[in-house]
């Protein structure tokens, strides 16, 4: 005897508890056009670790991220991380540089070079530079962030 | 409040977004209104937990380290820092769920947070 089944229709089936989900979707990430450039650019500059960070900062860390209710990444910060990253010359003989999201929303580099400590902060505002051993502090703008890049190469 | 002793030890929680597996980033310390933990309020055992239930959001943020300090040792880098000086104090402010959240109010330089990574002392998870 064949088996018949209902038509589908309102009311067929109800979600349970449990599988009601009420996370809101923060969007689709659509890539920019030179997002392919920039895949190559941080693989080559900060490897698979830096690249990895990237992905993470970009797409989990929203808005009031954190304890301090953090800022999420600065569009204005990654394009002059970006624009840095372009330029510098990355130390051969010591490990990658290291990236970090700061709670403003800004992106950190920190490497070592010549036996320098050296830190870069690219902020929604503009870029902080530190070196130690001598605690030297400056800042500079978005604009100049190749200009800085080079510098920091030869140094 | 009264701020807290300069004989006490404060914990501050370490994220993967400050830790890479390799370095510390100087920003954990950086700005104002740094949150920390007190030891005398909480063990660090009950840090752990209490600082993953308010650290971890989003759930892909992970706590990695704890980092301590005495905060008698973090005055007196302030006032030692050049070339600007920072008399530091550390304020109870209690938390539901966190009784022991006390705050680092004044504003901290890039420069006088390298001064504290040097000499924070790291704690892993057993």
């Amino acid at each position: 005897m064949p088996t018949t089944f209902s038509s589908p229709g309102a009311g067929t089936y109800k979600l349970g508890e449990k599988l009601i989900n009420d996370t809101p979707i923060h969007g689709v990430h659509e890539p920019l056009p030179n997002e392919g450039a920039r895949e190559d650019l941080l693989l080559k500059k900060l490897g698979a670790r830096g690249w990895g960070r990237m992905h993470h900062f970009r797409y989990y860390y929203q808005p009031r991220w954190g304890e301090s209710r953090c800022k999420s990444l600065s569009p204005r910060a990654t394009e002059a991380f970006f624009r840095f990253l372009e330029s510098v010359k990355v130390p051969e003989h010591s490990s990658l540089p290291s990236l970090f999201l700061t709670d403003q929303g800004g992106l950190e580099l920190r490497w070592e070079h010549h036996g320098k400590d050296i830190q870069v902060e690219f902020t929604g505002t503009g870029i902080e530079i530190y070196c130690s051993p001598d605690d030297q502090e400056s800042t500079a703008s978005h604009s100049q962030a190749s200009e800085l890049a080079k510098a920091l190469s030869a140094a | 409040m009264n701020a807290v002793s300069p004989d006490e030890n404060v914990v501050r929680a370490i994220c993967d977004d400050k830790w890479d597996g390799e370095r510390l980033s100087p920003s954990l310390f950086k700005g104002e209104h740094v949150s920390v933990g007190r030891l005398t309020i909480a063990s660090l055992a009950d840090h752990w937990e209490i600082f993953r239930r308010f650290v971890e959001d989003p759930p892909e943020r992970n706590l990695k380290l704890v980092g301590e300090i005495n905060v008698g040792v973090l005055q007196k880098l302030g006032r030692e820092y050049n070339p600007v000086p920072v008399a530091l104090t550390v304020i109870p402010t209690p938390l539901v769920g966190f009784p022991s959240h006390a705050e680092i109010p004044q504003y901290i330089t890039r420069g006088l947070a390298n001064r504290i990574l040097r000499v924070l002392e790291i704690h892993e998870h057993e």
